[in-house]
């Protein structure tokens, strides 16, 4: 390979001025190390995080109310199982393995979101959940759809269109319950005062302390900072909560009347590394349940392996 | 933990008839009919496909411009990508191209064939043949290795997607159940101020 013989510099400030022109990376083109690494952790994080997010919901699949809500939320699982696909696959073209991705999440050593590692109590949770958990997701992935490396922002287009479905039918249940019985409304309120912290972590850690933003937006991999997409979250979802005649839980909510932002109290960053270290209420159930899959999936494996032993390639007789 | 994976195949979809095939992803399966069932579950849960093309990754020949002009020569023929026991006889290849660095949804997608007899001769014979200066990222394989679905497979495959609106957003009607909510409670205010 020639471009070994070159300079490593010379080599840093074409992509970094390839970046700066906005031209998508493409896998086989030369990247820094660094580059390469930090997609590898981002892209697997995100697949288990749609992996694992199945879990929460999908525990509602047999209690669904009406048979339309049911087949809505197969779809929506359906998805997120879909969407852990894009992205093992974008993983894959930086040169890590399915199977060593699968086998980190599967021993517990990879990270997934952290809000995936809290209970679903009600029916209202799965509204909840789409409209707060995947509404903030949308936003991390609308912005990751323009990053930098191709199969990546690829992968988020197609993602984010299919987020939309189900940002959308978690609003509308809860636009639904809050107009629902003052019992619905109360379930739906119980819902939101539980989901609004782990959905604000979501984010990430405050910019001041996110030890990776830095790189991460000169090579375009991410080009707005956490605190900006949290902030505008935040934004958004007070006006239709207010709208809606539901309350956020947080006593120091306030208007910043100059800066046009609803500002949030502090959040307890404390519990988010707490619940990412595997302390939280469901991070053992979670796995164990992934793990269970894969073991009781073993037998159909097996048999695929043995039909594609005793039929190679061209031997197909039909 | 794991057992082993599965070959991994490259997946080309059609959204709809006139449309190039273009490449959207991976699935992994033990054999290409396998895959075309994975790629349609994987690819095909929405109303938005005519055809399915799936092709094992090995059998595919990339290179970006970038390669291309570091390489300036074509060294495919000998290296790894020259398949064991080549027959040297002249072939059917497809090419697939990107032609946009910026825009997001610009994809590796199909544009026409090549005759060769090595995946390098098609190569170098697709870069002429469909040469294009916006083009950063070329693909070639031969056509025996594509398994393609078949118009029969439409209507158990893809048709069944075109039913569920309930997949698509614009089926929850959102804003203009929040618009409903937001003059419900103004109205509420307004009667709240006249008494």
């Amino acid at each position: 390979m020639s471009e070994t013989n070159q300079p490593e510099t010379g080599n840093l400030q074409e992509f970094e001025a390839r970046i700066k022109r906005g031209e998508k990376v493409e896998p086989g083109d030369w990247m820094p190390d660094t580059y390469r690494q930090q997609l590898i952790r981002m892209i697997s994080q995100h697949a288990h995080s749609e992996i694992v997010g199945m879990l929460p919901e999908g525990a509602w699949i047999t209690r669904a109310p009406t048979l339309q809500r049911k087949l809505v939320l197969i779809a929506k699982v359906q998805d997120e199982a879909g969407h852990g696909q894009y992205l093992y696959h974008a993983a894959e073209t930086l040169g890590i393995s399915r199977e060593t991705m699968l086998d980190a999440l599967l021993s517990g050593q990879a990270k997934y979101a952290s809000v995936f590692n809290y209970p679903t109590l009600s029916w209202a949770d799965i509204g909840v959940i789409g409209w707060l958990v995947d509404g903030a997701a949308i936003k991390n992935q609308t912005m990751l759809a323009q990053c930098s490396y191709g199969p990546y922002s690829r992968a988020m287009v197609r993602i984010s269109a299919e987020e939309g479905f189900h940002m959308k039918q978690g609003k509308e249940m809860v636009i639904r319950y809050a107009q629902g019985t003052s019992k619905q409304k109360a379930q739906v309120q119980d819902a939101i005062n539980r989901w609004w912290w782990p959905t604000l972590m979501m984010f990430g850690l405050p910019d001041a302390v996110s030890k990776h933003s830095d790189t991460l937006k000169r090579w375009g991999i991410k080009t707005r900072s956490n605190d900006t997409l949290r902030q505008e979250f935040v934004n958004e979802m007070v006006a239709d909560l207010n709208t809606l005649g539901l309350s956020i839980p947080d006593p120091d909510l306030r208007y910043d009347q100059e800066m046009e932002n609803w500002i949030h109290g502090p959040i307890d960053w404390d519990e988010f590394w707490r619940v990412v270290n595997g302390a939280g209420p469901c991070n053992a159930e979670r796995l164990a349940t992934r793990r269970k899959a894969h073991e009781e999936g073993q037998w159909v494996r097996e048999a695929v392996a043995a039909y594609a032993h005793k039929h190679p390639p061209g031997s197909h007789d039909d | 933990m794991t057992d082993s994976q599965w070959p991994r195949f490259e997946v080309f979809l059609q959204d709809r008839e006139g449309h190039s095939h273009r490449n959207v992803g991976t699935v992994h399966a033990s054999d290409s009919e396998l895959a075309l069932q994975n790629a349609r579950d994987v690819f095909v849960r929405r109303p938005s496909c005519q055809s399915l093309w799936v092709v094992p990754a090995t059998a595919i020949y990339a290179l970006t411009k970038q390669e291309i002009r570091e390489n300036a020569g074509l060294s495919a023929d000998d290296s790894e990508q020259q398949p064991k026991n080549a027959d040297l006889d002249v072939k059917s290849y497809l090419v697939f191209q990107k032609r946009n660095q910026r825009r997001t949804m610009s994809y590796v997608e199909y544009v026409g064939r090549v005759d060769a007899a090595t995946p390098g001769q098609a190569m170098a014979g697709a870069i002429t043949a469909f040469d294009d200066p916006s083009s950063t990222v070329w693909w070639v394989c031969p056509a025996s290795v594509v398994a393609r679905s078949t118009v029969d497979d439409v209507e158990s495959m893809f048709t069944p997607a075109t039913e569920k609106a309930y997949r698509m957003p614009q089926h929850y009607r959102i804003i203009q159940q929040m618009l409903e909510a937001k003059s419900r409670l103004l109205g509420k205010a307004d009667i709240e101020q006249d008494a």
